[in-house]
């Protein structure tokens, strides 16, 4: 069945607080999800009072913040600090976003952070996106085509045709969309999830693949598919504005269409 | 503890090649039951009186069984195919949820024949 409440040993208990150094000017309340598995404990929230004047401005830069000066065991993911990779994606007062684009003053005197939703925890923020990666793999997100590509240059698309996947192919794989979608929780093991439906719908529409065919035919299925119930909180969370809800809806329709 | 690649989880038994049918079925059912659920409604609120003489009345009109039972067949048959895609979300044990889509089709099947059955006894003038 479904779960809707956390197994005994992954209840949040309350944690220590951190509190602000004299003399800050502007505090506000980080309350950050621990989890350390080597500890053998109960993850816990802990409090820190952050000095945000003495600080840069995004979300990363207060995590980065309390690592260097309060408590170096802080463990999250993070790289290009600005939007592109992807890997400082977290749930930031229950909505799933990349810290580094998320500005602190956008936010209350009082900030949750969580790792992103029903996934495993390796530590803290860092959510375990091994079975996230393989559905994308699964959906072969590679040009696949029979025809072999002109010998002095490389495949041309129209400039309508490049405009078409442009968009689609902007995806930095965060797992924002897949891990806020509640079909993906209840059924992550069969339910492909918006960010690899949306890869496969990104190499369906490319005017040079050739296997739209074979790509329809791995998609035809009661779970891989059509778990998704059009919820579109995919689409409400993506911090790149990409739309998976509607690829998903064009990936049936073609199901629809190649049939009569 | 598996030590299966996630690929190979991922990846699963394939394509059920399914899904098409009940997403067609489900959309044109909900299409049809628009203007029958409200005709029904409608249809009912306008009646002057609901006795069973006067209903009864209405039922036997031939148009008014002819939709009738089409309401009940097409309102059953969208009924089972919701509540199937319900016991898929939520129920994760195999056998619980065989057994568990079983009733739901035996159910909605019997929901559909005593529909139908009542529809004609009523129109046909079997129960007086």
């Amino acid at each position: 069945m479904a779960e809707f409440r956390l197994p005994a040993n992954s209840r949040i208990r309350t944690g220590v607080t951190h509190e602000a150094p004299p003399g800050a000017r502007e505090v506000r309340k980080l309350r950050i999800y621990r989890f350390d598995p080597s500890s053998g404990q109960n993850p816990r929230l802990d409090t820190f009072e952050l000095d945000v004047a003495d600080c840069g401005p995004m979300v990363l830069d207060a995590l980065i913040r309390i690592k260097a000066s309060v408590d170096s065991s802080l463990t999250f993911r993070r790289s290009c600090r600005e939007g592109i990779c992807g890997s400082c994606a977290m749930n930031i007062d229950g909505v799933n976003r990349l810290a580094c684009t998320t500005s602190l003053h956008d936010l209350g005197r009082e900030i949750r952070i969580y790792p992103l939703p029903h996934m495993p925890v390796v530590k803290d923020l860092v959510a375990d996106l091994t079975q996230f990666y393989a559905q994308y793999a699964s959906v072969k997100p590679w040009l696949q085509a029979q025809t072999p590509p002109p010998p002095d240059s490389e495949r041309l698309q129209s400039k309508e045709e490049q405009e078409r996947i442009d968009r689609p192919a902007a995806c930095i794989l965060c797992a924002c969309c897949s891990t806020a979608c509640p079909s993906y929780w209840w059924n992550s093991d069969r339910y492909l999830g918006p960010a690899a439906l949306l890869a496969a719908y990104r190499w369906i529409i490319d005017s040079r693949d050739e296997a739209s065919g074979e790509r329809l035919d791995a998609l035809e299925d009661p779970f891989k598919l059509y778990r998704c119930h059009t919820i579109m909180n995919c689409t409400d969370v993506c911090p790149k504005d990409l739309n998976p809800a509607k690829a998903i809806a064009e990936i049936k329709k073609m199901l629809v269409q190649r049939q009569s | 503890m598996s030590l299966r690649s996630p690929l190979g989880e991922a990846l699963g038994h394939g394509a059920a090649k399914d899904g098409v049918h009940h997403w067609r079925v489900q959309r044109l059912t909900a299409v049809a039951l628009l203007p029958l659920a409200s005709w029904f409604a409608v249809s009912l609120l306008a009646m002057p009186a609901h006795g069973y003489a006067a209903v009864a009345a209405w039922v036997g009109e031939p148009w008014t069984a002819v939709l009738l039972l089409l309401f009940v067949v097409t309102a059953a048959w969208h009924s089972q195919l919701g509540v199937r895609v319900v016991i898929e979300d939520y129920v994760h044990g195999r056998a619980m949820r065989t057994v568990l889509l079983a009733l739901s089709g035996y159910l909605h099947v019997l929901a559909a024949a005593a529909g139908v059955f009542a529809v004609l006894r009523v129109a046909l003038g079997g129960a007086a």
